[in-house]
């Protein structure tokens, strides 16, 4: 097994044996169930609001854990010094935030799979369809936005303290979300310099939205799946920032004293 | 016999810690090798600069100036790694996995094969006491307990040199006794072995060679043997009988005259052996013999007074 398997696996574990992840999935499956319960919308467009919860709480839920979840990976290592017996293996530093990182993603992967079978089985009660092809460009475009906020929390848990990497991703995590909307908004009424100043950030951080095809896949009798160049374009531009994040991060964490 | 190769080698090393006005100089300028099949005791009191300096041979921390080599290698690389088996000062290991998951883990970073890690592992679980231990969650290990895993996670792949950061840390008597057991085995099969630790009677045991650190600085650096050997004190009681007189040579070390009773003490186990020839020459009575060595923490302790004196009159 390469190392950097070996140490996602070890993420891997931990995010398993821990009752973390079960505790948010049965959180949000208990808000997701509430939602079968309301009677003011046909069966139609109840299973469009379902899917539209389902979704967003699914989305946000993950998008936390891999937050939390990536955050504390590299101070609980420093804090625990669980650190020192796996660096005096044979293995770089690169090598070790690569596996932490895949660890991260298959947690994430594996919390993501038990939020499936909850919005599966949910849509199928309800007699609805899911719409395979936009489905798994939104599976896998989510996983995309989960790579960069993972990339992204590793980053800020070398810069800033635990809590602080944490509060900020999350702020970050939401923020981001509505950005792309916000900026098309205040753009029209805003002066040149605050014109200038909004394209500079539209261009400097990432745009979660982008990203996420939610409204596409709960309307997708309106929406075909995605042409194959703008798959490609938006796993580029994810892919852009994800090295530039995951880059800061190796680049702190290179020459760092343990 | 060719010469044996070094396996650590700094050089002038220094090394420090925190930025600015606050930088403080925990390793200052110390030179030291160890060479392939020794043993060597680094020791010193806390904040000496042990720690600082296996961490730096491990590549943890970088130094300011100077150099460290492992295997010829620069410390801290990949390459260098591969070939040493290491104990932290203190590490907790991952509360949520089982004994035989984390040695998978580490044996696997060290290249090991599943079908190795399979025979491997039960092996040693026996090796430091944790035998049946395999499948428990190392939250429930003790502290002693998750020493002797660091120990056996250390030594899975079969080494070729190791570094142990205090030894001993948070092992109970019969865990040390069973850890200076499977250090002998190891250092009777020609592996190097060079290890930080507060119980000197272990490296009294264990080393051909101590190197003793005080405030960042080397203070002596030499076998264990030459250490001792000045430390030995014997002491003759005798009294003379007959009229016979005491041999001038003797009278010369002048020994202490109780009645007619004598006391001499001599730290040369030579001196000691021509002084009972001679007394026996000129019929003295030899009521008792004695020998007492001081412990290598006597003499420690002595050093880092001595050194501690020096920089005060200074």
């Amino acid at each position: 097994m390469t190392p950097v398997w070996l140490i996602a696996r070890s993420v891997l574990i931990e995010a398993v044996r821990r009752k973390e992840i079960y505790a948010i999935v049965l959180i949000s499956t208990l808000l997701i169930g509430a939602v079968m319960t309301v009677d003011f919308f046909n069966l139609e467009g109840l299973t469009k609001f379902y899917r539209e919860v389902a979704l967003q709480v699914m989305s946000a839920a993950t998008g936390l854990t891999v937050i939390v979840l990536a955050a504390r990976q590299l101070p609980r290592e420093f804090e625990n010094r669980t650190i020192y017996p796996l660096l005096a293996k044979p293995i770089s530093r690169l090598t070790f935030l690569l596996g932490k990182l895949l660890g991260v993603m298959l947690a994430a992967a594996f919390c993501y799979g038990l939020f499936m079978l909850v919005f599966i089985l949910g849509t199928f009660y309800l007699g609805g369809e899911i719409p395979v092809g936009l489905f798994l460009q939104f599976l896998y475009l989510q996983m995309l936005k989960m790579l960069l906020l993972a990339a992204l929390s590793f980053w800020l848990s070398m810069v800033v303290n635990l809590d602080a990497a944490i509060a900020l991703g999350v702020i970050f995590f939401f923020a981001s979300s509505v950005m792309t909307n916000a900026f098309t908004l205040l753009y029209p009424f805003a002066d040149p310099f605050g014109q200038g100043t909004i394209t500079v950030l539209n261009y400097a951080l990432p745009q979660l939205a982008l990203l996420d095809l939610t409204e596409k896949t709960v309307h997708s009798e309106f929406w075909p799946p995605l042409n194959l160049g703008t798959m490609f374009a938006l796993t580029a531009y994810a892919g852009f920032y994800i090295l530039v994040f995951f880059g800061a991060a190796w680049y702190c964490f290179r020459r760092r004293p343990l | 016999m060719g010469e044996k190769r070094p396996i650590v080698e700094a050089k002038d090393l220094v090394v420090e810690y925190g930025k600015g006005s606050r930088k403080v100089r925990a390793v200052d300028g110390i030179s030291f090798n160890v060479t392939e099949g020794e043993c060597v005791g680094f020791i010193g009191a806390n904040g000496a600069g042990k720690s600082t300096t296996i961490k730096t041979l491990m590549g943890f921390l970088f130094p300011v100036s100077g150099t460290v080599r492992m295997f010829g290698e620069d410390c801290g690389t990949v390459e260098s790694r591969r070939r040493i088996g290491y104990l932290p000062e203190v590490a907790l290991y991952y509360p949520f996995m089982k004994a035989r998951e984390l040695l998978e883990l580490y044996g696997g970073l060290q290249g090991m094969t599943k079908h190795e890690l399979r025979e491997r592992i039960p092996e040693l679980l026996n090796l430091v006491g944790l035998q049946g231990k395999g499948e428990i969650l190392l939250r429930n290990f003790s502290k002693g307990m998750q020493q002797r895993l660091g120990i056996a996670q250390a030594i899975i792949s079969h080494p070729e040199a190791l570094i142990f950061d205090e030894l001993s840390s948070g092992l109970d008597p019969v865990g040390r006794h069973d850890l200076r057991r499977v250090l002998l085995d190891i250092k009777n099969s020609g592996k190097t072995i060079f290890f930080s630790s507060h119980e000197l009677t272990e490296v009294e045991t264990l080393c051909d060679r101590v190197i003793m650190i005080h405030e960042g600085r080397i203070v002596t650096e030499a076998p264990v043997s030459d250490l001792m050997k000045p430390l030995n004190l014997f002491e003759i009681v005798f009294s003379m009988q007959d009229g016979n007189t005491l041999p001038e040579s003797v009278e010369r070390l002048g020994p202490a005259r109780d009645g007619n009773q004598y006391r001499l003490s001599i730290n040369d186990v030579e001196l000691y052996s021509r002084v009972v020839h001679e007394l026996s020459q000129a019929g003295a009575a030899i009521h008792s013999t004695s020998s007492k060595s001081r412990s290598l923490e006597e003499y420690f302790i002595e050093l880092v007074k001595s050194s501690g004196n020096e920089e005060g009159a200074a």
